[in-house]
């Protein structure tokens, strides 16, 4: 019940978010922090006492059940940082921008659909939920309500239906080649003696379904969506979106590929092969666009691109070291980008800064700002001790173990690239941020203050889990990873 | 327990003194001096053995295997040279920064942390902890780097970041081969590892290296590039001439006396735990001789053109590194050719030579940092006879020179003998130990040439403009003195080390306690054979000052710039190579992928459903559901004939498909 209690509490709040006749700007204010420690609460609750419930069954076969495992609840933690931190810095962003209890009333029922992706016990409902996470999300896109929006909303729409419905393709045939009702458990519930004699078949449809599942997941050919849709969003959303919501899609091939298919029947076949070299190549290609890209969140939004790639490089190693190298690059890739897509927020918010070029002397402006920019960028590029410097190590590890053939040295090398490639499209920007020159005398240029601490505390926060996700990432990542 | 303190408590109370330091700049400079001073004080502890043995510490669980601590005498010796050379900067940069106060909180933030982060990979047990903080220092340093904000300094800045973060990629994929190839990355268990992955295949098995053997090599080449970017060895040294000299003087001479070193010290802890001692890795001892005596030659001949006080001290860093490239490369050499008792000549040249270079840099940039503070120019026409009348500066830059030089009775001198003793040992085992020789002593003579260059020009010649002149003989008057107590005591304090290591007894015992090889004490520094290579290397040198420099690289009684600016091996190679052959095809590949389905669908809507550009309509009226129905179906009901051709077409071509394959 309390694992219903988590998903329903957030969209009744969000809703309610949306009717209640809340005019003063701090009531308001009240009633989101509210309904968000609210929501985080029971979540926690349910994450630690939420009973496995089974909400309808159609057959035996068609059962929609929730129910936490450390996979699950790996990713909620996630979900609840990012959110939690992202709610409190829309406090202040979103004074900035028309209707506010609309973008409210969706924040929250998008929380509550992660919860459910988490949650969910089964392929089915997982499948359900990701639509849900879709549904709910594409009116964050839209919310500025202009034609590139609008634009950017229906192809974000549509890529994503697309995807989704080459997963659910998929589902029907892992059904096929299994018996029950698909509920997931650690290395995969496929009879293999079904599959024996039919693997053209069945290694296809997997295929099909992790292209369509990583199409949330930003990975080539499916990607095309993502630099389009994330910078048109308002920063918050922006943070949202490639922070977790693009996680669901790792989250999805995760859960298809190590809790249903399982590892054995995939290892050292073509779809492993095309996989990794779907992946490297996004790895490249984002890393490479981002260096080319001029508008701060555009490049931010191909680094998203690049990034989640790793992850899937790391889930396509199909090993234990490369799982938990995918987990705490999620982790720590959720903290940073959302940290960065903020900071960019900020940017707009108070200088009214869109390009890179005109960042320039920004850091005697906010230097906090900068410094939490800073310290993602860090995380991200892959230094010591922040989280993505973790991560790295445990691909590349991964790859030099156990990945077949050339991979092994390709791997490591493309990840290097294109962490070099990172470095080069973000620490650019700190360093003129910070160091504008001596002739530097822009600083009357910008209007407003400096960022209040509403914005910063929330980024430096998500700094923070970065960092945490460096020093204890491998533990942690031990836990989930135990049983497979 | 007492490695957790050295390492932590400067990052920390770095930490502290930011916020500190916004409300009271006095209580800041105070607590921050306090600091580095407790800093020496404590890892003055680790002389005595019982503390010693107490500082191996593993904190585990963290990062990547967590991070572990030893102390044995290498590193005891190198954690105070740390201290020291921070608490030495430290009490000069309070008179430095007088005039200078804009961005020292910052500063300050920066060096503590670097502080910190240097006794980490200094005092490090396993590669993996000298990685996370060699990273954490190269970050932190650049902004001494970029200090001073000047055009120089960022260019220089961004050089020095790019050589960074590259070095530590390739560092980092050097610990991956490694981790991979020998299973472990502390340095106590490496050389058993390595050993391990020889017996294994049978080893002297003449097919080569095993797959495993091949990566633990490998990953030693990736070490040594990105511990060597940070040590300015070619041809990764783009950054050195650069950014010492545009950075304070105080943090020149950190970077230059110990963040080389930290280079040289994951170099040399790398080369002799995995690499000596086995014989088929004898080429590796080749690359980093060959690497060193570049980088030895180079930052000499650099030095020698160069016309910038900071500028020529940088190089001769550069050069300096070198030697002590050398004096490793000897060491593996010796010790893959099963000489141990060459070994550990070389290995004690090298450590001389390291400990030697951070306390003469010491001295050197400080007073370079004197010169500056008071005129705040560095060019050697410009600051030509700023010392004449000034004793202690002279005596003290006099110390650091001969010391450098190699001179007897100074202690370059034992160092750089027992590299060059190390080198005619190895004759047996290089064919080119000769001509490396000669090399040797040629860079030696290079060094004694530049010095004396420094020196006359600074110290002994007149300036051109007898006003100048005068007013730096005058100092800067109001019966202030140029430097104060404290800046003398560190300049002059420092200098005396040139002296009392400079004593073959004191040396020696330094290099017995570092290297643990004992048979070092019955080294004779001061035999005829010795004598003779110092004598011609300091000939050589004479010969350089008195006919190149003074003839070719004066012009009408000024010191020329005639090194050709072109000649860059950054501007040169470097960029061209990266910017055009690398970026520009990868950059037109990724357009092209990331765009290619977007493509494929813009032409099936144009194809297919011929959609046209239409008149522009209001479009947020986007929940209007009439209108998006609308939206949605004019395309397809404007074109449905079209679709329909379409759909003919298609099954016309899978007829046509169809009676191919029947036939």
């Amino acid at each position: 019940m309390l694992i219903l209690a988590a998903i329903l509490f957030p969209i009744i709040g969000g809703l309610l978010a949306a009717c209640l006749p809340l005019g003063k700007d701090r009531d308001r204010r009240c009633f989101y922090g509210l309904v968000m420690a609210g929501s985080d609460l029971v979540c926690l609750l349910a994450m630690v006492y939420g009973q496995e419930i089974q909400l309808a069954a159609l057959s035996d076969r068609v059962v929609l059940a929730l129910g936490f495992d450390s996979f699950g609840r790996f990713f909620l933690a996630a979900v609840m940082i990012l959110y939690t931190a992202v709610c409190f810095y829309s406090f202040e962003y979103m004074k900035m921008e028309k209707r506010g209890e609309t973008f409210a009333a969706f924040f929250f029922i998008s929380f509550a659909a992660m919860v459910s992706v988490c949650a969910a016990r089964n392929l089915l409902t997982m499948y359900l939920s990701f639509e849900m996470a879709t549904l709910s999300t594409v009116p964050l896109v839209l919310h500025e309500r202009t034609k590139e929006a609008v634009r950017a909303g229906m192809k974000y729409l549509f890529y994503s239906v697309a995807g989704a419905l080459m997963g659910l393709m998929s589902l029907f045939f892992v059904y096929y080649f299994s018996e029950g009702s698909g509920t997931f458990v650690p290395g995969g519930f496929v009879d293999p003696q079904a599959v024996a004699g039919r693997e053209p078949l069945f290694l296809a449809m997997v295929f099909v379904g992790i292209v369509g599942f990583g199409t949330k997941a930003g990975m080539f050919p499916m990607h095309g969506w993502l630099p389009t849709a994330h910078p048109i969003a308002p920063a918050p959303a922006s943070s949202l979106l490639s922070g977790i919501i693009a996680k669901a899609g790792i989250l999805a091939v995760g859960r298809l590929v190590y809790y249903a298919v399982g590892t054995d029947l995939l290892r050292g076949s073509w779809v492993q092969y095309a996989w990794m070299i779907l992946a490297l190549l996004t790895v490249l290609m984002g890393s490479t666009m981002a260096f080319c890209e001029k508008n701060l969140k555009k490049r931010l939004a191909y680094s998203t691109v690049s990034q989640l790639s790793y992850m899937m490089l790391g889930m396509a190693l199909l090993s234990r070291q490369g799982l938990e190298g995918a987990l705490i690059h999620a982790m720590s890739h959720s903290a940073a980008k959302g940290c960065l897509f903020l900071a960019a927020g900020a940017f707009i918010y108070y200088a009214g800064i869109r390009q890179v070029k005109d960042l320039r002397g920004i850091g005697r402006q906010m230097p906090l700002v900068v410094w939490a920019f800073m310290l993602a960028a860090l995380s991200l590029v892959g230094i010591p001790p922040m989280g993505g410097y973790l991560s790295k190590w445990k691909i590349c590890l991964a790859a030099l173990e156990g990945a077949p053939g050339l991979f092994a040295w390709l791997i490591p090398l493309v990840l290097l690239v294109s962490a070099l490639l990172t470095a080069g499209y973000l620490f650019p920007l700190v360093i003129d941020g910070f160091f504008p020159g001596r002739d530097f005398h822009g600083e009357e240029g910008y209007q407003g203050g400096r960022a209040s601490l509403v914005m910063t505390i929330p980024m430096l926060a998500l700094c923070g889990s970065a960092l945490a996700a460096g020093l204890f990432g491998g533990s942690i990542a031990g836990l989930v990873t135990g049983g497979i | 327990m007492i490695s957790i303190i050295l390492v932590f408590m400067p990052i920390l109370a770095g930490l502290a003194a930011w916020p500190a330091g916004r409300k009271n700049e006095s209580f800041r400079d105070g607590f921050v001096t306090v600091v580095s001073l407790a800093e020496l004080l404590l890892s003055l502890l680790l002389l005595d053995s019982g503390i010693r043995a107490s500082a191996a510490f593993k904190l585990g669980g963290i990062l990547a295997g967590g991070l572990s601590f030893e102390a044995d005498g290498f590193r005891t010796v190198y954690a105070i040279i740390t201290a020291f050379m921070w608490a030495g900067t430290g009490l000069f940069s309070l008179e430095y920064f007088k005039q200078e106060r804009e961005g020292l909180n910052r500063y300050w933030l920066f060096i503590l942390v670097t502080l910190g982060a240097t006794e980490g990979v200094m005092l490090s047990a396993d590669l993996m902890t000298s990685f996370v903080f060699f990273e954490i220092l190269s970050f932190t340093s650049f902004t001494w780097v970029i200090h001073e904000e000047t055009e120089e300094a960022v260019k220089a800045a961004y050089t020095y970041l790019f050589v960074a973060v590259t070095g530590g990629l390739i560092l980092f994929m050097g610990l991956l081969l490694l981790q991979h190839g020998a299973g472990t990355l502390r340095f106590d268990d490496l050389h058993e590892a390595v050993a391990l992955a020889f017996r294994a295949s049978g080893s002297g098995s003449p097919a080569g290296l095993t797959a495993a053997q091949g990566q633990i090599l490998a990953g030693a080449v990736c070490i040594l590039f990105g511990f060597g970017a940070k040590a300015g060895m070619f041809p990764l040294h783009i950054w050195l001439p650069k950014a010492h000299p545009v950075a304070p003087s105080p943090a020149s001479a950190l970077l230059s006396g110990i963040l080389t070193k930290v280079g040289i010290y994951g170099i040399l802890m790398t080369s002799l735990t995995a690499i000596a001692g086995q014989e088929a890795y004898r080429g590796f001892a080749v690359l980093i001789l060959l690497l060193g005596a570049v980088t030895m030659v180079l930052g000499a001949v650099l030095a020698l053109f160069s016309v910038n006080l900071k500028r020529t001290l940088a190089c001769s860093s550069m050069s300096q590194i070198g030697f002590i490239l050398i004096g490793i490369g000897m060491a593996v050499l010796l010790s893959c050719g099963g000489e141990e008792e060459g070994a550990g000549l070389a290995y004690a040249g090298t450590v001389l030579h390291m400990v030697n270079h951070s306390l003469i840099k010491l001295t050197l940039f400080c007073v370079a940092g004197v010169v500056v503070m008071n005129i705040h120019r560095l060019n050697l026409n410009e600051i030509r006879g700023f010392g004449r009348k000034k004793p202690l500066l002279k005596a003290a830059f006099a110390l650091g020179g001969l010391g450098i030089s190699g001179v007897p009775l100074f202690n370059g001198y034992i160092s750089k003998t027992l590299l060059h003793e190390s080198i005619l040992e190895g004759a047996g085992l290089l064919k080119l130990a000769p001509v490396l020789e000669w090399t040797f002593l040629l860079a030696g003579g290079c060094t004694f040439a530049y010095m004396l260059k420094l020196f006359l020009c600074v110290f002994v010649e007149e300036n051109r403009d007898p006003d100048l002149q005068k007013s730096y003989d005058r100092g800067p008057g109001q019966g202030r003195p140029y430097m104060n107590s404290c800046s003398a005591a560190v300049i002059f304090g420092s200098s005396l080390f040139m002296l009392v290591l400079g004593q073959p007894a004191v040396s020696c015992r330094l290099a017995a306690f570092m290297t643990g090889y004992e048979e070092i004490l019955s080294f004779h520094a001061f035999s005829l054979e010795n004598l003779k290579g110092s004598v011609i290397s300091l000939a050589i040198g004479a010969f350089l000052y008195l006919l190149p420099v003074r003839r070719l690289l004066m012009k009408d009684g000024d010191y020329a710039d005639l090194w050709p600016a072109r000649l860059d091996l950054e501007e040169m190679l470097y960029k061209p190579f990266l910017f055009k052959v690398c970026l520009l095809p990868l950059s037109i590949a990724a357009r092209i992928l990331a765009d290619s389905l977007d493509l494929l669908i813009l032409l099936a809507r144009k194809t297919i459903l011929r959609e046209k550009k239409r008149k522009s309509q209001k479009r947020n009226t986007f929940f209007d559901i009439r209108e998006t129905t609308y939206l949605a179906l004019d395309p397809i009901m404007r074109t449905f004939s079209f679709a329909m051709m379409m759909t003919c077409l298609g099954f016309l071509a899978i007829l046509g498909i169809l009676i191919l394959v029947s036939l």
